[in-house]
């Protein structure tokens, strides 16, 4: 990774920004940790307000670099090689928590707050936003959104798009825009904020976003079934979900995995019972009964299970993962067995999502075209297979995001009206938008 | 920067053309003889939404199909001429109401449930299934369509996308948006696009997800894939009496505030208690300033404990007396209340406007305290029922419109009592729509750059503006007389069937 010296287009727009926003922070020795898919930025800019982001924007545009916003940089290795990288625009200064509403069970931060301080803060409260990415302790709420991130509380909480209930946005000309607002209901305007969320920086810069949270659970233990095999622990995680069991997650770890996190050498289920005292008691009786049923065994594994999790799934070397319909799950694993499975990887499930995800020490020659196969395999079942973490090598040969559809042409559409002059993370996108 | 952005202004858009005798024969050929109509008498039907606003379409088809659909809107995209899209005709913001004329697009006809998959709890289905059929078909797998408008037996999940529709029940679950997963939409030019799919984890910008909501200005939804949910195991429903408004909304606010998020909690005031109380007999006590409806749902476990806090929560905050309805019958009877409330208001008076905007929760006190206020000083009797557990008011002004004078005082409190809400940082509406009605408070909540980044999106879908004009968006050129036609109108008068 070398650190390029700054571009003609860069060195204009380092002059233009700093004679428009006289006391804004820019570098250009650490540039190199800034670095996309291998590729380092000339420039650092850290905005630390939103008009000194919206001076960024809009002097980026006039001098056409190519920018791309950075948090903390956990997910940078989502999204496509970038067409052209000039300035990274760093959010770390933009860490204000801007209201915290406990009575309403919503709060507003800026771009740069880490997703663990937000926890804290909520925690203080008893509350906390049902996000928990795989690696994402120390990444920031706007990359969290920009990458569409999300974990194992995906099994009771869904996405990003349902806790996100306003969102400010700076676009490439510099205008800041909000949609939504601080009210956890509200349909005025269209919702422009689901538009940022996994569009990787595409559409505009977050520069402040509002999130409805929910309160801590009571109890919460966490419990480790051990199966015969994918299909059982399969069967088992969405026999549970269809009894109705107080669960905040199940995820289904291929025995590497759990051998990695959970002490064992079997397919497991890792299951967070949660909620009231009452309702984690019978579930988790419920559970040990659904387990006896399959010839499972239940018992509790070291508290450290999660955060290995975490560490295990952070985007790294080869990461892919398959999204369908929950029903799919074990067939899809099975599909892919020859590919990604034999030992190789580290898989793990959220089944009743719909959910797969790999680990793969980084792949060979042979990479592309096993990832082709592999999505040409989980297509034909309807399912979709994005690449989450790749070598660059192999970034370059393949879409990370699949073959786009018919309404790519909206999406084109859209990018044009966003940032008509492609400075915003370009290429990046699906379909290299 | 402010030179970039588009204008809101229609004035320089192209010209939206008129249905000629030519057009009607075409959409003719292209739908079948009989799944069109153009004659004024057959047009009048046409004219209305639940709010009595007006506009006389030229033309109003019934397709049955996506390509009909997609045929007829090609029709109209060739002749230059706006389409509206309507459900069922029960929008509270004059959404379907077609404000320039043009071609109707009645999707009533379309109501297919195509698919109930149980194992992945989804369903696809067409966008004139009316709500509560959609739920009527499923429970017997045990799953039901969470977004509940109290329109529901009549309303369209076609309807419901267009307004991202909410409901008592969306406390907890959400509202129409957390429920989609994917659309397959007829745009401008009657190409047809699936935007989202059968499930979340379809890669690229969230389509769908902007889709719901847009009011039938970025296209017409054909086919709709929707989440189901599970019925849960233990229903609990209370009735917490309150002798003073401000006990009842602090109340509201304690229980958010502890933590508990109920699967619903509305309020109703002594207005509403007195329209609907003497004919439903739901045991809301007539002397009653407030009661609060209150449902906890889950495992049996769960609810048990939720119910108790709650009762709690209700007593320390002066609840008169506090009754729980676990048997079936018993909470059918205390939702009967609620669910006919606003159409009950017509025993009291002749005219009532219903008002829809949201307050953070715990501004739900001081808002309700001015929201009677406001009514008390331009003369005008206010009925309460709403959603107050996500600060979701519905403020009905009661009137008589034969009295001169009236409807002015009750626009005005009415703009009024929106400035409140926004005042107390919340939106001018929380479930039905910006509409016609709205267009010229939008401008409250969302400045020129607000604007300026949601006519971009439209622009990627619409960008010849033909899907829905003078809708959701404050007024410009060609639009302006619409806007004072509908609010004169809006206020007069409602129809029968009416329900927030």
């Amino acid at each position: 990774m070398s650190s390029a010296a700054p571009s003609a287009p860069a060195a204009e727009f380092l002059a233009l920004v700093s004679h428009a926003a006289p006391g804004i922070q820019i570098r250009s020795k650490d540039a190199a940790t800034f670095a996309v898919d291998g590729l380092a930025p000339g420039i650092v800019v850290s905005p630390a307000s939103l008009p000194e982001l919206q001076t960024v924007l809009s002097e980026a545009q006039r001098s056409r670099v190519a920018a791309i916003p950075v948090g903390a940089g956990t997910h940078l290795s989502i999204g496509n090689v970038p067409a052209r990288y000039d300035v990274a625009i760093s959010l770390e200064a933009m860490t204000r928590v801007v209201a915290i509403e406990p009575a309403d069970l919503t709060v507003t931060v800026e771009p740069g707050v880490r997703l663990v301080d937000l926890q804290e803060r909520l925690g203080e409260h008893g509350q906390f936003l049902p996000l928990n990415p795989p690696g994402g302790e120390g990444a920031t709420i706007g990359g969290v959104l920009a990458a569409n991130a999300f974990g194992p509380s995906r099994y009771a909480f869904g996405t990003a798009r349902d806790w996100l209930i306003g969102l400010r946005a700076v676009h490439a000309d510099g205008t800041s825009a909000k949609s939504g607002g601080r009210v956890v209901k509200n349909v005025a305007g269209y919702d422009m904020h689901k538009l940022h969320i996994g569009a990787l920086g595409t559409l505009g810069v977050i520069a402040e976003a509002t999130f409805k949270v929910l309160p801590l659970p009571s109890t919460r233990r966490t419990v480790a079934v051990t199966c015969g095999g994918a299909r059982e622990a399969c069967e088992l995680a969405l026999a549970a979900r269809d009894v109705g069991l107080s669960l905040h997650a199940a995820e289904l770890l291929s025995p590497a995995t759990a051998a990695a996190v959970a002490g064992r050498s079997e397919w497991t289920l890792l299951a967070e019972v949660a909620g009231g005292a009452a309702a984690v008691e019978r579930s988790l009786r419920e559970l040990r009964v659904l387990a006896a049923d399959a010839g499972a065994r239940l018992d509790e594994p070291d508290q450290v299970a999660w955060p290995a999790w975490s560490a295990a799934f952070q985007p790294r070397g080869l990461a892919l993962r398959a999204g369908g319909l929950p029903s799919q799950v074990a067939s899809i694993m099975e599909l892919l067995d020859v590919e990604l499975g034999g030992g190789r990887a580290l898989i793990s499930a959220t089944a009743a999502a719909g959910i797969i995800r790999w680990v793969l020490p980084d792949g060979g020659p042979g990479t592309a075209a096993l990832i082709e196969a592999a999505r040409a395999s989980v297509a034909r079942v309807g399912a979709t297979l994005v690449v989450d973490a790749a070598p660059v090598a192999i970034k370059h040969q393949i879409d990370v995001f699949g073959p786009p559809r018919a309404d790519i042409a909206i999406m084109r559409r859209l990018k044009e009206q966003f940032d008509p002059q492609g400075i915003l993370s370009p290429g990046r996108f699906m379909g290299r938008i | 920067m402010a030179d970039q952005l588009r204008p809101l202004d229609p004035g320089d858009k192209p010209p939206r053309g008129t249905v000629t005798r030519a057009c009607v024969r075409d959409l003719e050929r292209a739908v079948g003889r009989e799944r069109v109509i153009s004659t004024p008498e057959e047009l009048i039907a046409f004219e209305y939404d639940a709010t009595i606003e007006r506009g006389t379409p030229q033309a109003v088809v019934f397709p049955e199909s996506t390509e009909q659909v997609a045929a007829a809107v090609r029709v109209a995209h060739r002749y230059g001429v706006p389409v509206t899209p309507r459900g069922a005709g029960t929008g509270l913001s004059g959404g379907a109401i077609a404000a320039v004329g043009g071609v109707v697009v009645v999707l009533t006809r379309m109501k297919r449930i195509i698919e109930v998959d149980v194992a992945n709890r989804l369903a696809v289905v067409e966008p004139g299934v009316v709500n509560l059929d959609l739920s009527r078909a499923v429970a017997g797998d045990g799953l039901y369509y969470a977004p509940d408008p109290s329109s529901q037996r009549a309303c369209t999940i076609g309807g419901n996308v267009a307004e991202n529709a909410g409901g008592p029940h969306c406390l907890a679950l959400g509202s129409t948006t957390n429920h989609v997963l994917g659309v397959e939409v007829v745009l401008a030019d009657g190409e047809v696009v699936w935007l989202g799919g059968r499930f979340r984890d379809v890669p690229g910008y969230d389509l769908a997800g902007a889709f719901v909501g847009s009011e039938g200005t970025l296209g017409i939804a054909t086919k709709i894939v929707v989440r189901l949910t599970r019925l849960p195991e233990s229903t609990r429903t209370l009735l917490a009496i309150f002798d003073t408004v401000d006990d009842a909304s602090n109340a509201v606010s304690a229980i958010i505030a502890a933590g508990i998020v109920p699967a619903a909690l509305e309020m109703m005031d002594r207005n509403i208690i007195a329209a609907v109380e003497p004919v439903l007999h739901c045991g809301y006590p007539l002397d009653a300033e407030a009661v609060l409806l209150i449902e906890v749902d889950g495992l049996e476990e769960a609810t048990v404990e939720q119910a108790g806090a709650v009762h709690e929560i209700c007593a320390v905050n002066r609840a008169r007396e506090v009754r729980v309805a676990a048997a079936q019958a018993e909470r059918d009877l205390l939702w009967a209340g609620r669910k006919a409330s606003i159409s009950a208001l017509g025993r009291l008076y002749p005219n009532y406007y219903v008002l829809d905007g949201v307050v953070p929760r715990t501004k739900l006190p001081a808002v309700l305290r001015q929201v009677y206020a406001i009514a008390a000083r331009v003369g005008l009797a206010v009925a309460n029922v709403f959603h107050a557990g996500d600060g979701n008011l519905h403020p009905n002004l009661l009137f008589d419109a034969r009295i001169p004078g009236t409807t002015a005082r009750v626009l005005e409190a009415g703009a009024e009592i929106m400035r409140l809400c926004v005042d107390a940082g919340g939106s001018i509406t929380g479930e039905h729509g910006v509409g016609l009605e709205k267009r010229d408070f939008i401008g409250w909540i969302f400045d020129e750059h607000d604007l300026g980044a949601m006519t971009r999106l439209k622009a990627a879908f619409d960008a010849g503006e033909r899907y829905n004009p003078c809708k959701a968006f404050p007024t410009g050129k060609g639009c302006g007389e619409v806007t004072q036609v509908h609010m004169q109108r809006m206020a007069a008068a409602l129809g029968d069937d009416v329900y927030v």
